[in-house]
């Protein structure tokens, strides 16, 4: 079915375009309030989250549930409807509520100033200035509940297909220009975004049936869907609790397989193809085994690549096997692979990562490298960004492309981002971190004998601002130590570095 | 024991030596565990060792700018260091820090009425200032626990975040990576007094990252990121202006990094396995014991300086009462650290590393 998300500010014109545009279209609409509301009524305490966030206050590892929670439900809530009817969804965020749909229409609705301090002096019966105070203050509420949720700034361009300012144009005619714009092809229901639909409500009634268990309901847990394939990561101090997912997921409709897997945190790993048996893969699972970490795996598409149209003969029943909890012997469940997995090295990847523990679930990007950009991955659950081969039809330029790729993404995702063939290098330990660490521990030690045998004329040295030294004197001392300084942190820091890197505890 | 140049610096004997590595690594757990400088339990350490304060504190904010520009780097890495909202504190914060050195070089020169005070007062007024300051900073700590256990309520207060920005002190300016608008006014006190304080005490952190959550509004993780770019800096322009001084003691500094840069790893990965409120109450705690180390030395400043007639053969006992408090706070605090990390390290060798859904009912 198709999707209008608006996203609106408060005492604007957005609700009222939605219900114009709701009688042209025929589509059902479903505000924020509907959801909040029903989010209540389920146990998720809105109005405590929304007062924390507005505060300020950081969240909690409670709070942080009770927001995972309420982005599951609105998630489920607009999914489930969505996969039934059309629809328009006006709220705060509702352009970042269904990530990497991607016949989505998203769009921003500004409504003129004027009118919106007009439409709050009438409302509330107050005076201008404190009108304009009162929108200030709740356009900075919500800003900031856009921010913690989504970590997405609410006025970054990128993240909307249209804007729409009341200032230029009537709601009437933007409600007509609405429903002419959603009549293109991009904004239609396929096969391949109907899976994506439910894909996102699977992952977001796991999170809901974990988050209402008494036993689960406070592990924190990241979940990923795919075509029934379930994967769920959640963190080693909450093993315990972690350990009564499988039953509470195994009444959920949809559910065809189920990885837990115990991680600290998340690498995501994005190629064109993956192999398992690739010296770079190993050298990234060896450094997801030492961080304790789940590997996301996302294939991007080429440019040109079609999403699958997914008729269920196309799904393939396959064997995966999985570790006990003592590691011991291996069972086997039905996992079933859907046809974008086929020929990539997805499912074999993902079973040598569930064989080591480490499957972090696994994902197709259509559109490529730019879709990727678009995409809403988020942002800030990953410890490292590593990627494969991509640009592999570009011949000679794709070195350079994938350099200007791994500039990109570090500033989408603010943590390292390195290509696997750097991996070894950079993140374990070889000839090279060996020949480093024997560098640093004889410049150490260096260091240590000059300082600890010439004591009495190296402090003399460094103490002429104490003894009367001439301003010359004084400022060379200074000087002095605050360039040996660094010199002896990094050479001590780099030593310690590798050795622990070694022992493989980092 | 005499020490070098006019007993200026002590005399590095290897127990000595070996004590300044070992509360570098405790520093360092701390510091990796707590996300500050550890110089709160490393500054009064120095000090118990017979290092005079000023030393301490100079050798100490040698140290931080060195492990602070190590720190900052990876903190950057992930994104947590507001470039800007360090660079509008540095201004403010290098006057902060040069007008602690004057008062210290003032101090420093002070002497008692039994004349064996040389440097006592410099020691006392440290003791004070660290005492009042992190007393505060640990009460408050504990409090906003148990007041968010009994109330439901989490993470810090934001009662003066919420009051400041009533008053509306422009210009206020936005940073972007914290997500925050401040006025100019507050963030230039705030920096002076984050200056002054890591001059005085070597603790800028206790100040800088605290005002940073509770009166600007930053997240914990941006204002400890932000809190280090700033160190870096602080602890340049300290380590300069107290090395011009001639008060560094460049042995003790490097003792402190053969400890604190491989204490700081071990730390930092125990935030990652240890519960936030376990966090907490570990850190206020630790902090009260090194408080109440310094408290119990003061009677030896006064003494010296004069100002109490006790027996100077008390001396002796009170120090070791001091060191020991110290020792134990920061040993304690270190191996329950370590245990959560060995316990964490182990443990996720033999973790339950998948589990299947044997029975898909609804697939079928």
């Amino acid at each position: 079915m198709q999707i209008i998300c608006i996203s609106r500010g408060s005492h604007g014109y957005s609700s009222e375009l939605a219900e114009k545009l709701s009688k042209i279209v025929g589509f059902t609409t479903i505000s924020r309030e509907q959801i909040t509301d029903k989010a209540t009524e389920y146990g998720i305490p809105v109005g405590k989250l929304e007062m924390q966030i507005v505060r300020q206050r950081p969240l909690s590892e409670e709070m942080s549930i009770v927001a995972d929670m309420y982005k599951a439900f609105s998630t489920a809530y607009v999914c489930e409807r969505a996969l039934k009817e059309n629809i328009i969804y006006h709220g705060r965020t509702g352009h970042l509520m269904l990530p990497g749909l991607t016949n989505v229409l998203r769009i921003r609705a500004i409504a003129e100033q004027e009118y919106r301090i007009k439409l709050v002096m009438e409302r509330l019966k107050i005076t201008r200035e404190k009108a304009k105070n009162f929108i200030f203050h709740i356009d900075e509420d919500i800003r900031k509940w856009t921010h913690t949720l989504y970590n997405s700034d609410l006025n970054d361009p990128s993240k909307y297909d249209l804007t729409l300012n009341s200032a230029n144009l009537s709601t009437e005619n933007a409600a007509k220009a609405l429903a002419s714009f959603v009549e293109l092809p991009e904004f239609q229901e396929t096969a391949s975004t109907n899976q994506a639909l439910q894909n996102l409500l699977l992952a977001a009634n796991c999170r809901l049936a974990i988050g209402s268990d008494d036993h689960s309901r406070n592990v924190d847990v990241g979940i990923q869907a795919d075509n029934g394939n379930v994967s769920v990561t959640y963190m080693p101090r909450q093993s315990n609790e972690a350990k009564a997912i499988p039953d509470v997921l195994k009444s959920i409709e949809g559910v065809k397989s189920l990885v837990c897997t115990v991680a600290t945190t998340n690498v995501l790993y994005m190629a064109e193809k993956f192999d398992p048996a690739d010296e770079r893969f190993i050298s990234l699972t060896e450094i997801a085994k030492k961080w304790n970490a789940a590997v996301e795996l996302v294939r991007i598409a080429e440019e040109d690549e079609q999403p699958p149209a997914y008729p269920p003969e196309s799904l393939l029943p396959i064997v995966t096997s999985t570790n006990g909890e003592t590691g011991g012997i291996l069972d086997d469940s039905d996992r079933e692979v859907s046809r974008d997995e086929q020929g990539f090295g997805i499912t074999e990847t993902l079973d040598k990562l569930i064989q080591l523990g480490l499957a972090g679930g696994s994902r197709t990007i259509y559109g490529g490298v730019d879709e990727l950009f678009r995409s809403q991955i988020k942002t800030g659950q990953y410890s490292l960004v590593a990627i494969g081969d991509v640009f592999s039809a570009k011949g000679a330029a794709a070195q350079r492309l994938k350099r200007d790729m791994l500039s990109k993404l570090k500033e989408k995702f603010r943590v390292p981002v390195i290509g696997t063939e750097d991996l070894k290098a950079r993140y374990l330990f070889g000839p090279k971190q060996l020949f480093n660490m024997i560098g640093f521990a004889v410049l150490f030690a260096l260091v240590y004998l000059a300082v600890f045998n010439f004591q009495e004329p190296i402090l003399t040295f460094v103490s002429k601002g104490q003894f009367e030294g001439t301003l010359f004197e004084k400022a060379i001392a200074a000087l002095a130590v605050l360039v040996s300084i660094p010199v002896v942190a990094f050479s001590i820091g780099g030593f310690y570095g590798n050795f622990l890197k070694m022992l493989k505890v980092e | 024991m005499p020490g070098f140049l006019g007993e200026m610096f002590v005399q590095m004997t290897l127990p000595i030596a070996l004590q300044i590595v070992l509360l570098g690594f405790i520093g360092g757990i701390l510091s990796g565990f707590i996300g500050s400088g550890g110089a709160f339990f490393m500054t009064p350490g120095m000090m118990n060792l017979g290092i005079m304060g000023p030393v301490a504190v100079a050798s100490n904010i040698t140290h931080k700018f060195g492990k602070a520009m190590v720190g900052s780097k990876k903190h950057g890495e992930l994104g947590n260091v507001d470039k800007k909202l360090a660079f509008f504190m540095l201004f403010t914060a290098f006057v902060g820090i040069r007008l602690a050195v004057e008062v210290m070089k003032a101090l420093f020169n002070v002497q008692g009425s039994h004349g064996e005070g040389g440097g006592a007062a410099a020691d006392l007024y440290i003791s004070i200032i660290f005492a009042v300051i992190l007393l505060l900073v640990a009460v408050s700590m504990l409090a906003d626990l148990i007041k968010s256990k009994s109330s439901e309520e989490t993470g810090p207060s934001t009662k003066i975040v919420e009051f400041i920005s009533r008053l509306k002190l422009h210009p206020l300016i936005y940073f972007p990576v914290a997500d925050v608008y401040v006025s100019l006014w507050v963030i230039l006190i705030c920096g002076l007094a984050t200056g002054y304080l890591a001059g005085t005490i070597g603790v800028g952190g206790f100040i800088g990252v605290p005002a940073m959550i509770y009166v600007f509004g930053v997240p914990a993780a941006v204002a400890a990121g932000s809190e280090l770019y700033l160190a870096m800096f602080m602890g340049a322009w300290g380590a300069l202006n107290y090395a011009f001084e001639g008060m560094v003691d460049i042995r003790c500094t490097l003792l402190l990094y053969g400890g604190s840069l491989l204490g700081i790893y071990i730390g930092a990965y125990g935030t990652k396995v240890v519960k936030e409120a376990v966090i907490r109450l570990t850190t206020g705690v630790i902090i009260l014991l090194c408080v109440l180390s310094r408290i119990v030395a003061i009677p030896v400043y006064l003494q010296k300086l004069g100002f109490s007639n006790m027996d100077p053969s008390y001396n002796d006992y009170f120090n070791l009462a001091s060191k020991s408090l110290l020792f134990v706070s920061g040993i304690s605090g270190a191996v329950i650290i370590m245990f959560f990390v060995q316990k964490a390290y182990f443990q996720r060798r033999k973790l339950e590393t998948s589990l299947s859904l044997a029975e898909t009912p609804s697939s079928t």
